[in-house]
């Protein structure tokens, strides 16, 4: 799944790094992309609802109104006059807190999930770069390897053997997903390594460590902030396709991919709200961290515009 | 204490009528309806049946497909009653322990060679011996054959089981305790001959349809895993005339939707209908959507073993409990398939067994909920200090449905706090069978039509037991009634303990749900283990 | 590049053999094994089944059977579940059906997808520009198990042109529904890579020195652009074509089409070891042939890599 590592490899390795200028030209360029900046505005949206949104619903996304069980079809449209926007699902709950519970969780898993990957990502590219010799050829051949596994194969093994939960999957798409990073943060820090800054602070004295904390991971934030948003929605869609195999969020929480599942197989039975909605909030947010993603590489890679 | 069969005499007739000038696409012997000219039926199952050797299959939709290609000492006919099949009856002793059967001589192998009585004493030693290591070999030893136990477990052997072949054409099956309803088990798939020339020359792929010779009415034709598998009719079966289905298609659809969606393009003649949408499409459908009782309970039960909670060992917190669950919202709104609201462990359509009147299934729902609340508030729960427990239950959308209504109204009835814990189906049957949990989902099909194959469930020393329910009243009138000419009255006893005790939370009983095509006759509605049979189904023209 | 294959192969090997042992000890450690169910076994009946499958034997020994199997005679063992079949009839009968859905999906979507692409770039902020990138993102976002019912509504129950299922030995008309969910959002990653990468090349100087030249337009984008042009492309087939055959779960289990993704799943949740394991080293085998595959025809392209 992960499709945009090795491109994006190929393009950063070659870009240089430049000065403190960077990303005072980058937030220039950025706000120059008009579709970048409407679809931040977007994501900012969508962030403030699932924030804000339950303060107008009428029942939390777990609340059963037991007259409407099964009865969505019949009486359970959207409607704005009786507060459920979103109108019901099958079971009698408020599909308008569902959404926003959903939505919650998907963004949770996109942010968390490629926030696991890019820490191990980083620290490991950066180790093996800095190194190099041995020691980066040893830790790239390994990512090697782990690269020829089944990507999705293992995240279900991972699911049906630990005991599934939100963390489970947050760890398993996390540790699965560093390897894209690990190759680029390798070739970035190989092309800093050698620069007077890192040269004066090795004859200084300071700890390799030290160096690779202080001085090579902030030099690499530009990298890591373009891949970790193309990441983001890479971890949504798989959150939607674990869903799909029956592994996702525990009832009554919910996810984005849980609740489109659902609303899919329902498309015939008169309810076709269920399936738009959270479709709708998906769409929107996908496309929204796509055009920001491609925005952020756009400007924070000079060479490429 | 020979058995006359009025079927069987119809079965006659209609083969006598048959050799008429009737041709094969003509009309139905009995009923006299134009038959259609494609007699054809596909219908589709869930997952991919484990196996069509008899001695193996431990699934329903092996089961379907062994009852079409091979078949047993007797049958079930529309309404669950014994037919004869490959024996024409038979006789038992006084003490019900050793029993006779006699086989008829026409009964032919699809290869022509004759089905004879060592062909059943072959196939039950082989589903007993450890070498075949069948899943099903518990079967046998249920039956009670003599030394089934001992041969099972490897330390006699396999010619020491109890059943001989006194000719070709008589059975003798000997058991180690009486047992009346022998007979009624030998319908059971695991108890069909098999040949032994063809299972010997090769092994296990005598299956396999370019090897496979069977007794039954189709014989297996094609076979492509996960997608179809084709049956058609075999011209060596002994009452092949009466057939009408020349032809038996099984599809693999995953997917309910995916199914209904192919169903109502007209390429399946038979699915199954996704939860809750039985109004709707027998609206939309009138006659084709079908439902009728089943023999089988959907449960919670409680873990009452040492390890379980302490609530839980509370009588009170139980019945507070089940009393506040309203079956006819789980029934009539999330199911909506004619499934029934249980008050009972034991569905009222097993035979010979009505279902008593426990008391809190006579009140109205607003008297259990108060009596509920007043319950759960004598046992020292309340909002200053509430009930919290883990409701575990497989992974499966009707199962999440159920639980989160009942999770709801425990908490909007009585305040108590339930977490779901949604399980993959080995990682619950794991915790569940360990009594690693609080509360649990349980459901359970008869294996045979007796209340007992329900109640036994509860005795303190069956395996099946997951929540170590221990009561020696109910072991007592359990093992009584084994030996009752009429029991009924034990299994009313042990129902109103049950509503007393509340070891389990009976939920509802199920029905069976399908959308049938019209042009599909002659489907055992009525028969409530749904043991069909192609043979008897036909096709009209609408 | 016979020695970059060897080389390769003799990474392969060590990476499959640590792809099985995690796998192997992933799937022991799992709870339940193939023969739970509803009606625990008597002991009697579950140890006759250990026995027949050496189940009883300690893990290590168990492993070093299958892998000896697997190895002398390429022998993946029996199904648990399916007793009449072992891993190489599932595999055999499973994987040709995948692997002819998963190669069209890959054809439909690398040709539509950089004809798309270069269409695109070509015609820069045009009206076809804005409506390739337009399908393309819509596309990627629409997940294939939303794709899959909305085909079947259309073309089994509304149009009534497609069956709802079914292989049927491959037949056209069922591949049409199969391809079609499966290709579409490799088609629109593979369309906007082009796109970018194409305008990359195209302002480059060695094509305005071309331009400058008096080159025919469809001279430099076919016969200079486009090379250069697919090289991000080209790294990306690797992945799709994998992406492809896992994502034959939902294919699988939507049009019942009986490839491999479906037996994985069911596999994983039957704890049918043995299947598990023969699938999974199959893809994993399948990932690194590509890989390998997609890094050869980079330096073919791209003379500056040297293998």
């Amino acid at each position: 799944m992960l499709i945009t590592d090795k491109i994006l490899g190929d393009k950063l390795e070659g870009a240089e790094v430049a000065g403190r200028s960077l990303w005072k030209d980058a937030r220039r360029r950025y706000l120059r992309n008009k579709a970048a900046v409407f679809f931040t505005i977007v994501l900012i949206l969508i962030a403030l609802f699932t924030v804000f949104g339950p303060l107008i619903a009428v029942t939390d996304h777990e609340t059963i109104d037991f007259s409407m069980i099964g009865r969505a079809a019949q009486s359970g449209q959207p409607s704005i006059s009786n507060g459920h926007y979103f109108g019901y699902d099958d079971q009698g709950r408020d599909l308008y807190s569902r959404v926003i519970q959903g939505t919650w969780i998907s963004l949770l898993v996109g942010v968390v999930g490629a926030a696991v990957a890019v820490v191990i990502g980083t620290l490991y590219g950066a180790i093996a770069g800095y190194f190099g010799g041995r020691v980066d050829s040893i830790m790239m051949r390994i990512v090697d390897i782990l690269m020829a596994i089944p990507f999705m194969f293992v995240l279900i093994l991972l699911l049906v053997t630990f005991e599934r939960s939100i963390a489970m999957l947050f760890v398993g798409i996390g540790m699965l997903s560093w390897l894209g990073m690990a190759r680029i943060v390798r070739g970035q820090t190989i092309s800093i390594k050698n620069k007077e800054f890192i040269e004066a602070a090795q004859a200084s004295g300071v700890g390799s460590f030290t160096i690779i904390l202080r001085h090579i991971v902030p030099n690499l934030l530009g990298v890591v902030t373009v891949y970790a948003t193309l990441l983001v929605p890479e971890m949504i869609l798989t959150e939607s396709f674990i869903s799909f195999v029956g592994l996702g969020v525990q009832p009554p929480d919910t996810s984005l991919g849980q609740l489109i599942n659902v609303g899919a197989g329902n498309l015939h039975y008169g309810t076709i709200w269920q399936f738009l909605f959270p479709l709708g909030f998906f769409v929107v947010l996908i496309f929204s961290l796509f055009f920001v993603g491609d925005g952020l590489r756009d400007a924070l890679d000079p060479k490429d515009r | 204490m020979t058995l006359n069969f009025k079927s069987l005499t119809a079965m006659l007739t209609a083969t006598t009528m048959l050799a008429g000038p009737v041709l094969a696409a003509g009309t139905h012997p009995e009923t006299g309806e134009a038959l259609s000219d494609n007699q054809t039926f596909t219908y589709r199952i869930l997952d991919e049946h484990s196996s069509v050797d008899p001695g193996i299959a431990e699934d329903v939709s092996g089961a379907e497909v062994i009852r079409d290609l091979f078949e047993g000492l007797m049958n079930q006919d529309e309404n669950g009653n014994l037919v004869p099949g490959v024996a024409t009856g038979f006789t038992t002793n006084d003490e019900k322990n050793v029993y006779t059967f006699t086989l008829r001589p026409e009964a032919m192998w699809s290869n022509g060679t004759p089905v004879t009585a060592h062909d059943f004493v072959f196939a039950w030693r082989r589903a007993a011996d450890p070498v075949t290591a069948s899943p099903y070999a518990w079967y046998v030893e249920l039956m009670s054959i003599e030394n089934a136990a001992a041969v099972i477990a490897g330390e006699m052997a396999t010619d020491t089981l109890g059943v001989t072949a006194l000719d070709d054409h008589t059975l003798e099956v000997r058991l180690s305790t009486s047992l009346p309803y022998f007979p009624l088990m030998t319908t059971h798939t695991t108890t069909f001959p098999v040949p032994q020339a063809v299972v010997e020359e090769f092994g296990a792929d005598w299956t396999k349809p370019e090897n496979i010779v069977s007794n039954g009415a189709y014989v297996l034709t094609e076979h492509i895993p996960q997608e179809r598998s084709v049956r058609e009719r075999n011209a060596n079966y002994w009452n092949n005339d009466a057939t009408i289905i020349e032809k038996v298609v099984t599809l693999v659809i995953n997917d309910d939707n995916t199914a209904l969606t192919r169903w109502k393009a007209g390429e399946l003649d038979r699915t199954e209908i996704p939860t809750g949408q039985y109004p709707s499409l027998n609206e939309e459908y009138p006659g084709e959507a079908l439902a009728f009782p089943r023999l089988c309970n959907y449960y919670y039960t409680f873990n009452l073993s040492e390890g379980g909670p302490e609530a839980f060992q509370d009588v009170r917190v139980r019945q507070a409990l089940s009393y506040a669950v309203d079956r006819s919202i789980v029934t009539d709104q999330v199911l909506q398939g004619g499934q029934v609201a249980a008050f009972t462990f034991t569905p009222g359509a097993t035979a010979n067994f009505t279902v008593p009147d426990v008391a809190f299934g006579q009140m109205t729902q607003a008297e259990r909920n108060a009596a509920a609340v007043e319950l759960m508030a004598e046992a020292g729960y309340g909002p200053d200090n509430p009930l919290a427990f883990e409701l575990v239950y497989n992974t499966s959308e009707a199962h999440a449905q159920i639980a989160t209504v009942l999770a709801q109204m425990w908490k909007q009835t009585l305040g108590v706090e339930v977490t779901q814990n949604n399980m993959e189906w080995q990682v619950f049957l794991e915790e569940r069978g360990n009594q690693n949990f609080e509360l649990a989902r349980g459901a359970w099909c008869g294996d045979y039509n007796e209340a007992s194959t329900f109640l036994d469930l509860l005795d303190s020393s069956s395996g099946y037991n997951d929540g170590k329910y221990n009561n020696p009243e109910v072991d007592a009138l359990l093992a009584a009634a084994k030996t009752m000419a009429d029991p009924s009255e034990n299994y009313t006893r042990i129902e109103e303990i049950l509503a007393d005790q509340m070891p389990v939370i009976p939920v509802y009983h199920y029905s069976g749900n399908m959308m049938l095509n019209d042009e599909i006759r002659n489907w055992p509605v009525q028969n409530v283990e749904q043991n069909w049979y192609s043979r008897n189904l036909y096709r009209v023209d609408n | 590049m016979i020695k970059f294959i060897l080389r390769r192969i003799a990474v392969a090997i060590p990476t499959l053999f640590i792809l099985s042992v995690v796998t192997f000890f992933l799937m022991h450690a799992a709870p339940g094994g193939p023969f739970n169910s509803e009606r625990p076994l008597p002991a009697s009946v579950m140890a006759n089944i250990n026995a027949k499958y050496g189940l009883d034997q300690p893990l290590w020994q168990q492993l070093f059977t299958y892998l000896k199997g697997v190895v002398t005679a390429f022998d993946f063992g029996p199904s648990y579940k399916f007793k009449d079949r072992t891993v190489n009839d599932i595999i055999a009968q499973g994987f040709p059906v995948t692997l002819t859905y998963g190669f069209w999906s890959f054809i439909v979507a690398t040709v539509c997808g950089i004809s798309l692409g270069v269409a695109a770039a070509v015609r820069h902020n045009s009206f076809l520009d804005y409506f390739a990138v337009g399908i393309s993102v819509g596309a990627q976002v629409l997940p294939n198990f939303v794709m899959a019912p909305l085909l079947l509504w259309l073309f089994t129950l509304t149009l009534g042109w497609l069956p709802g299922g079914g292989w049927d030995g491959g037949g056209f008309k069922n591949l049409v529904m199969p391809v079609i969910a499966l290709s579409t959002s490799y088609m629109a990653s593979i369309a906007r890579l082009t796109r970018s990468s194409m305008l990359e090349v195209l302002n480059s100087n060695f094509i305005r020195t071309a331009r400058a030249k008096g080159l025919s337009n469809t001279k430099i984008i076919f016969s200079h652009a486009i090379k250069p042009a697919l090289l991000p492309v080209i790294s990306y087939l690797g992945p799709a074509f994998v992406g492809m055959i896992t994502g034959s779960v939902v294919i699988d289990t939507f049009f019942s089409t009986g490839g491999i993704g479906q037996a994985f799943v069911n596999s994983a949740f039957s704890r049918d070891y043995s299947v598990m394991m023969g699938i999974t080293i199959l893809v994993g085998a399948l990932t690194i042939t590509f890989n390998m595959v997609a890094d050869i025809l980079y330096a073919w392209i791209d003379p500056k890599v040297r293998l």
